[in-house]
C-alpha cells in the first residue's frame, strides 16, 4: 500500500464514512429534485435491492415478454435506474485505481450459502420495500413505518451476532 | 402531478444517465470507506466501534437535510414531505401496495430482522456485496446473483402470496 506516500485531501475525506454518509443523502434528494418528473416513488433516490429489482425486472421483462413489477420511474423511463450498475462499476475503478482489487475465491458450499444469502436478503428486503438504504432514506423523509423497519434491522443484528458467535464456538 | 427541475421528456432519458452516475461516485465513496449500514450496526454492538455507524446515521441526516433544502427550493418535487405529517402512518410506496397500517408493520419488523440476520452472517449489507463483488470477492458476486434471483422469485411466486396472507389476518 504506497498510500501513505500520497495523501490526498479528497481521498481522506471519501475514507470517511460520516462525509460519505451525508453525501449519498443529500445526492439521494438532488436526484428526486432532478427526476420525479419521470415517475415515482419518493424517497427513492438510492437503494440496492429496488434498483436492483427494477433493472432485473424490467430486464426480464423485456427478454420474455412478461410484466414483472418495477417502480413507476423505471417503467415510464428509457431505460431503468441504473444505480446499482453504476455502483459495481465505481468500486471497480476505484479499487483498481488503489491497487486494492484482489481476486479472492471461496469454496462451493460457500458460494451456494451467499447465493442462498442474496435471495433471501432481496425478498425480505422488498417485503419491507427496501434495503438499508432506502429505509434510511424513507426514515429521513418522515416515514414512521420505515423507523420501525430500523428497528427491525437492529434487532435482527443483534440476533445475528447471536448465531455467528455461536456458530464461531462450535467451530472452535 | 409531482414536478422537478428536469421536464417528463427529458426526465424519462436523464433517469440512466443521472443514476448511473450517481451509482459510480456512490461505488467509488463505498470502496474508499468500506460503508455498509449492517456493519455499522454489528460493529457498535460488538466491538463499540462507531465509525461506520456514523456514516449510516449521517446518511439519515444527510438526506433528511438534502429533503429539507431541496422542498424549500422545489416544493412540487417532494409531494409528501415530510411524510408522516402529509400521510399519517402509512409506508412511502415501495412495498407490497394496499394494506392496513398493522400489515405494513409487521412487513417491516420480519424483513428488517431476517436482512439484519443474514447481512451480519454473511458479512456486510447489500451496497457492502457490490463493492466487495468488484473488489474481487467471488463470494459476494454469488449474493449478487441471489439478489438477482430473489427479485424475480420475489415479483413472480411471494409478492401475491404476502399479501393474500396479510390482508387474511390484518
Amino acid at each position: 500500500m504506497d498510500n501513505e506516500n500520497k495523501p490526498s485531501g479528497i481521498d481522506s475525506l471519501a475514507r470517511n464514512p460520516l462525509v460519505v454518509g451525508l453525501l449519498i443523502g443529500i445526492l439521494a434528494a438532488l436526484v428526486q429534485v432532478l427526476l420525479i418528473s419521470a415517475g415515482g416513488p419518493e424517497a427513492y433516490g438510492f437503494c440496492v435491492a429496488c434498483h436492483t429489482r427494477d433493472v432485473v425486472n424490467i430486464g426480464v421483462n423485456a427478454l420474455t415478454g412478461m410484466k414483472l413489477a418495477a417502480a413507476p420511474i423505471s417503467q415510464n423511463a428509457v431505460l431503468p435506474v441504473m444505480t446499482v450498475v453504476g455502483v459495481l462499476i465505481g468500486a471497480f475503478i476505484s479499487a483498481k485505481t488503489y491497487d486494492e482489487f484482489r481476486a479472492k475465491t471461496g469454496s462451493a458450499l460457500s458460494y451456494l450459502w451467499y447465493l442462498l444469502g442474496g435471495l433471501f436478503f432481496m425478498v425480505f428486503a422488498l417485503f419491507m420495500g427496501g434495503c438499508p438504504y432506502r429505509i434510511a432514506l424513507r426514515v429521513g423523509y418522515g416515514d414512521a413505518i420505515a423507523f420501525i423497519g430500523l428497528l427491525g434491522i437492529i434487532a435482527g443484528v443483534l440476533v445475528g451476532i447471536r448465531i455467528a458467535t455461536t456458530i464461531a464456538e462450535r467451530e472452535v | 402531478m409531482a414536478a422537478g427541475w428536469l421536464s417528463k421528456e427529458i426526465a424519462v432519458v436523464a433517469v440512466p444517465i443521472v443514476t448511473i452516475v450517481l451509482g459510480i461516485l456512490i461505488g467509488w465513496l463505498g470502496q474508499r470507506s468500506g460503508f455498509c449500514s449492517i456493519g455499522g450496526f454489528r460493529d457498535f454492538f460488538m466491538f463499540r466501534h462507531t465509525r461506520l455507524l456514523n456514516g449510516y446515521l449521517a446518511l439519515i441526516a444527510g438526506a433528511f437535510i438534502g429533503y429539507l433544502v431541496f422542498w424549500l427550493i422545489t416544493p412540487s418535487a417532494f409531494e409528501h414531505f415530510f411524510w408522516l405529517l402529509t400521510s399519517g402512518f402509512t409506508p412511502v410506496p415501495g412495498a407490497p401496495a394496499g394494506l392496513s397500517p398493522l400489515a405494513y408493520v409487521i412487513l417491516a419488523v420480519i424483513g428488517g430482522i431476517a436482512i439484519g440476520i443474514i447481512g451480519v452472517i454473511l458479512g456486510g449489507c447489500p451496497l457492502r456485496q457490490c463493492v466487495m463483488t468488484s473488489e474481487g470477492s467471488i463470494k459476494s458476486l454469488f449474493f449478487v446473483i441471489g439478489m438477482c434471483i430473489g427479485s424475480v422469485v420475489f415479483t413472480l411466486w411471494i409478492s401475491g402470496l404476502v399479501v393474500a396472507m396479510l390482508k387474511g389476518i390484518a
